[in-house]
């Protein structure tokens, strides 16, 4: 396993509903990252289709693997890097049920998926009319070291990085569609969720207009004591390059050992009080 | 009432059974519907436009009967290029029947007064000469609405709501739309119904934007077809899949599958980037009354 590697923060707009333009973005993308050294490349959330779809979502799904995660495995070996991107993702058990899926593929083929588990349904957004929310915190491993993966509002729940982190994983993955008027929320919680976990974590939000929401981009890499590794520009496509290596964790895992210091029996009383919210 | 996704076997059957309603059903509702709008916005009546189509006779129709004929004022707007004595007939035909109120006003000097003031008017353009007609029969309709505290009622189906077959702000332009849920076959089947005289059911729709336009014509299909597509398209079905039940060629139903998505900025608000907390459009959810 790697100690260190280099991480490109792939944030772009998306082509509305148009699989075949978005993958030849992605490849674009994982071709200038492959360039500067990038062995793993994370496009925000689905960024397959852009964010936006309402009822169009139903005929853009598709089952995991399928054709568009074929599409993507054939990017990846090509270019020998690991590929993070989100897209809906319809259930291989049933005909119209969707998830909002972040996909983990790797220079030797497709390696796993993420089923967004927070769904948010309020303001601007109506992601439980159309997609089920899945049920499994993941982390995967890989040459890369243990990789998790969260999408967007995911990152308001402590728990679901928590769970990742505790499966091992030393990188935290946040892909994002997230609109500008949140943009302060998602920079104050990319730094908490990684300085609490002591890991990396990687924020990657999409940019563009889509039905008037704006996404405001500022996707980042946060190293493990908080400090903002790199950054991407606001409202504009970009991609940034940042460097990992986790034996920085050491360090600020001894300064402020929060894993160490986990109460297990907080979490039997968080279950039972938020059962009786 | 049959199952709005009445699937047989594997897959639904595109057939003209598929737009069957119980019509009595659908008159209870829509009558009902209208009633209770009316009520809820203390308005004194309706006032809506009366051409002589299958629509707007029906509209009419509905109307009279949900509030009684003496509650609802049917606009009669000829023009001197689209006049036609047989529409203005008709729409006499329906008032008299349903007995509704009406008034006829010519609206050529209206538009003759905006042709000669706009710097930019093209009398060969017909489209957006045509728009102006139709945008200058919301002005009276919605004068009338203002002054004598009335709803407008609109008669737009759901064939032209889909492909965007109407005008931006004029037509359309309502304070409710009855017929809006129900296919242009739909509604002249609702008309048979009701009693809506067969003359004006069979005769071929026009929005009379210019002399000799009509609607199957200018859009180059049949209703009959029309609605089949657009009903299959309402039940999430692949173009491929209805265009070979139709027997259609599948470049006609994707064209139509394109204008039905490219035309959404016709049939809401205006849209406007989300700055602040709530957004018209956006998140701002209050009920209509």
């Amino acid at each position: 396993m790697k100690q260190n590697f280099k991480v490109a923060l792939a944030q772009i707009s998306c082509h509305k509903g148009d699989k075949k333009a978005n993958i030849q973005k992605i490849e674009d993308y994982v071709e200038r990252a492959r360039r500067q050294g990038a062995e793993l490349v994370i496009f925000p959330e689905l960024s397959l289709t852009g964010y936006i779809l309402r009822d169009e979502l139903y005929g853009l799904a598709e089952k995991i693997p399928g054709q568009s995660t074929i599409a993507v495995e054939k990017i990846a070996r090509k270019y020998g890097t690991y590929i993070v991107f989100g897209m809906p993702e319809l259930s291989e058990k049933a005909q119209a049920t969707l998830y909002n899926t972040a996909v983990l593929i790797g220079p030797k083929g497709y390696i796993g998926k993420y089923r967004k588990m927070h769904l948010p349904t309020h303001s601007v957004f109506e992601e439980k009319r159309y997609f089920r929310q899945g049920y499994q915190a993941e982390a995967f491993e890989t040459e890369l070291g243990k990789l998790g993966l969260i999408i967007c509002y995911d990152i308001f729940f402590p728990e679901v990085s928590r769970l990742i982190r505790l499966e091992g994983a030393q990188l935290i993955i946040c892909i994002s569609a997230s609109p500008a008027v949140r943009r302060t929320f998602f920079e104050t919680l990319t730094v908490a969720r990684a300085i609490e976990n002591t890991s990396f974590l990687a924020y990657v939000n999409l940019v563009g207009i889509e039905d008037g929401l704006q996404f405001w981009g500022g996707s980042r890499l946060i190293g493990p004591n908080g400090k903002v590794i790199a950054t991407a520009k606001y409202d504009e496509e970009d991609l940034v390059i940042g460097e990992i290596d986790y034996a920085e964790i050491r360090p600020i895992e001894a300064f402020v050992p929060t894993l160490r210091d986990l109460r297990a029996e907080l979490f039997d009383k968080l279950k039972e009080k938020t059962e009786k919210l | 009432m049959p199952n709005p996704i009445s699937i047989k076997g594997r897959t639904l059957k595109l057939t003209q059974n598929v737009l069957n309603l119980n019509w009595e059903e659908v008159k209870t509702k829509i009558t009902r519907f209208i009633r209770d709008y009316v009520e809820k916005s203390k308005a004194k009546g309706i006032v809506l436009g009366l051409s002589g189509g299958v629509d707007s006779s029906t509209a009419a129709a509905l109307s009279a009967m949900a509030i009684g004929g003496n509650k609802v004022l049917g606009l009669m707007l000829p023009e001197r290029e689209t006049y036609n004595p047989k529409d203005v007939k008709h729409a006499e035909l329906v008032a008299e029947k349903f007995g509704i109120k009406t008034e006829k006003i010519d609206i050529t000097p209206a538009l003759e007064a905006l042709e000669k003031t706009i710097p930019v008017f093209d009398p060969e353009d017909k489209l957006c000469k045509g728009n102006l007609k139709a945008r200058i029969r919301m002005l009276y309709l919605y004068y009338y609405a203002n002054k004598l505290n009335l709803i407008v009622c609109g008669s737009s189906d759901k064939s032209e709501t889909m492909i965007g077959y109407f005008t931006k702000w004029g037509d359309v332009a309502a304070d409710i739309s009855p017929l809006m849920d129900l296919y242009k076959t739909q509604v002249r089947k609702l008309a048979k119904h009701i009693g809506v005289p067969d003359v004006i059911v069979e005769k071929p729709p026009s929005p009379m934007l210019w002399p000799g336009q009509t609607a199957e014509e200018e859009i180059g299909i049949k209703y009959e077809t029309l609605d089949l597509i657009l009903y299959g398209l309402e039940h999430f079905m692949k173009t491929e899949e209805i265009a070979d039940q139709l027997g259609l060629q599948k470049d006609l139903v994707e064209k139509v599958k394109r204008r039905w998505q490219i035309m959404e900025h016709k049939r809401r608000m205006p849209l406007t980037t989300k700055i602040q907390y709530r957004t018209v459009g956006f998140d701002f959810r209050l009920p209509f009354t």
